[in-house]
């Protein structure tokens, strides 16, 4: 253990010089984790272990040992969304984008139950779940991801997608949309149908739809990837537009909104998307249905009529419930996106908020990022990047910061960019789950 | 220990010095800090690859490099994004968070072969700066010694293609006349000495 020297004197002082004046006394007692008096300082439960809520439980903990954390997870290992798209490529398997709860319990000391939340009684402070438990809290936390609005889509449902899968929750329909992919012929056509705003990952569908051309190029080489889009405009689109041309050519093709890609309806057995004008039969179907909260933050009154959840941006205390917090995508966050990164900045500042919350004092000011990366071709990246501050009660990106990839970057930065992807991949997961 | 009492001090120093700052909406070193760790691991411990560790890095060298990515004189692909974010009293802030951090090494395992040529290259050409083996940090050279090796080649190819523009310059005249080879063995060499 290295001595207290006069050096480390001044370097924490600088850490602290950077706040105003009471905010600084109260900012940096918060930040020390342990108090005297011992537990009992309250309980935590956090609903979904994904990329707000794992990162939520595990914050909370580090910054007061105190509070009690229950993490419940529907299920027992966790598949990211982010990255998954190359396992549609080929690049990777579905074991790369899994991962566990043992170590948030085992290292964290967070206590993690494998049950689904059927239930919340926000008066009563309790949740209830499919295993019949009742669970207290004193703050709740809800990162539930989001829900499909199958009733957008005449003829689609839970069902219909286990033959034209969205694949839009990493896991099995992942596995069942690659196993259709490599049952294709050559010469086939894949359908991507993507989905109006707002949605979870919006560089999502479009990153996929280059990753399933990469595939087709190494190995069926006659096929097209044809992108039926909700909207006349997407995230990254130049970039990704320039990307297509350079890797596949006219193997992948885009149709706008108004150019005839809005999808009514769908007949699943015949693997056929009904648009406005025309119809599309595909060999392989992937349509990503209109998202929504997810399915408890809908039961539990979380949602306003967008069926998204209202929150107070600077804590994400639900503005419908009391002592309830939504974080991910599932909340209404502003200017940030619905991604994996701004999920994790959100319940970092949630995680912050219940703190202070619960230690008696003013919930701090906040700060969010959000990073994109996209891999259109394995040594080929591109991203998009913000920095967010609170104005008036919202979540506004800072002018000057943040933006895209350039335009004109060489092949050696995309190469980078690429690689920088992996490594936030690594990295980011590496913040939620050890 | 040693923190509780920094904590203490900083307190003291917090008071004392608060005259001349902001008094509201300031952000803790915290807040702003933890927002780097979906890209460099929780406090700075990155998880690898090309990402390097921060956390337990010299606060004055952190400081210099994100005022530098700020303002452009560094080359980024994202960084300079990012940085453009924060005040430069933000930046200090984060630099002072990361700093106070304990360094993690990396876990990677070495080549043998490839760590004894990059420690000749090194005991030549590098050590009066980078002393113990990469361990000491001071006069604006960052601690190397665990380093991810994919970060630390990373950067030397970038010096490597910069040459004399390489900063400081005595460093890019040194690291241009090294091959691909030597480059990663030196990565190897840093990466092993945890």
């Amino acid at each position: 253990m290295a001595m207290f020297t006069r050096r480390k004197f001044v370097k924490a002082a600088g850490a602290c010089t950077a706040l105003g004046a009471l905010a600084s006394i109260s900012a940096c007692t918060a930040n020390t984790p342990k108090r005297a008096s011992g537990g009992g300082k309250g309980r935590v439960i956090v609903i979904g272990g994904g990329y707000g809520g794992a990162i939520a439980a595990k914050y909370i903990k580090l910054a007061d040992a105190d509070i009690d954390v229950t993490l419940i997870e529907r299920d027992k290992k966790y598949v990211s969304c982010p990255l998954s798209n190359e396992v549609l490529g080929g690049d990777r398997n579905i074991d790369s984008v899994t991962f566990g709860y043992d170590t948030l319990k085992n290292k964290r000391g967070i206590n993690v139950v494998q049950d689904e939340i059927v239930a919340i009684d926000p008066d009563k402070h309790t949740v209830k779940g499919k295993s019949g438990k009742q669970y207290d809290y004193d703050k709740l936390v809800v990162s539930p991801g989001v829900d499909f609005r199958y009733d957008k889509i005449d003829g689609y449902d839970a069902q219909a997608a286990e033959i034209i899968p969205h694949a839009w929750k990493a896991g099995p329909q992942t596995v069942t949309l690659r196993k259709q992919l490599e049952a294709m012929k050559d010469g086939g056509v894949c359908y991507i149908a993507a989905p109006p705003n707002p949605f979870r990952c919006p560089p999502g569908p479009y990153e996929r739809a280059a990753q399933i051309a990469h595939y087709f190029k190494m190995h069926k080489p006659k096929s097209k990837v044809i992108i039926l889009d909700a909207k006349d405009k997407f995230s990254k689109q130049g970039l990704f537009m320039q990307g297509y041309k350079k890797f596949y050519g006219d193997m992948v093709e885009w149709v706008s909104g108004a150019g005839g890609g809005i999808i009514e309806a769908v007949d699943a057995n015949s693997r056929t998307l009904v648009g406005e004008v025309e119809e599309y039969k595909g060999d392989v179907v992937n349509l990503i249905p209109p998202q929504k909260a997810g399915k408890i933050a809908q039961i539990a009154g979380l949602a306003d009529d967008s069926g998204w959840c209202p929150v107070n941006q600077k804590t994400f205390e639900s503005k419908l419930h009391k002592d309830v917090y939504v974080i991910g995508d599932a909340c209404i966050a502003g200017k940030m996106p619905k991604s994996g990164y701004a999920a994790n900045s959100q319940g970092k500042v949630c995680a912050a908020a219940i703190v202070a919350t619960l230690n008696g004092q003013e919930p701090g000011e906040p700060s969010y990022v959000n990073t994109c990366y996209s891999i259109i071709s394995p040594e080929w990246g591109i991203s998009v990047a913000a920095v967010y501050q609170l104005v008036d009660g919202k979540i506004v990106g800072v002018k000057g910061a943040g933006g895209l990839s350039p335009m004109n970057a060489s092949a050696a930065t995309r190469a980078i960019e690429a690689k920088f992807a992996r490594s936030w991949f690594k990295n980011v997961t590496a913040d939620m789950f050890t | 220990m040693k923190n509780r009492k920094a904590r203490l001090l900083a307190l003291t120093a917090a008071v004392i010095f608060s005259g001349s700052l902001v008094a509201e909406g300031v952000r803790t070193p915290s807040m702003l800090a933890n927002t780097c760790a979906g890209c460099h691991g929780t406090l700075g411990a990155s998880a690898g690859d090309l990402m390097p560790i921060i956390g337990g890095m010299e606060k004055e060298f952190l400081q210099m490099i994100l005022l530098e990515y700020k303002t452009g004189e560094r080359d980024s692909t994202i960084m300079g994004r990012i940085a453009k974010g924060y005040s430069d009293a933000e930046l200090k802030a984060i630099a002072s968070f990361m700093a106070d951090q304990e360094w993690v090494s990396s876990p990677v395992k070495t080549d043998a072969k490839m760590v004894a040529i990059g420690q000749k290259i090194h005991d030549k050409q590098c050590k009066t700066c980078h002393e113990d083996n990469g361990r000491v940090q001071e006069d604006e050279a960052p601690r190397l010694a665990g380093q991810w090796p994919e970060y630390t080649m990373h950067y030397l190819e970038w010096c490597h293609s910069k040459g004399k523009r390489c900063a400081p310059r005595k460093m890019g005249k040194r690291v241009m006349k090294l091959s691909k080879e030597e480059l990663k063995a030196m990565a190897e060499f840093y990466a092993s000495e945890k």
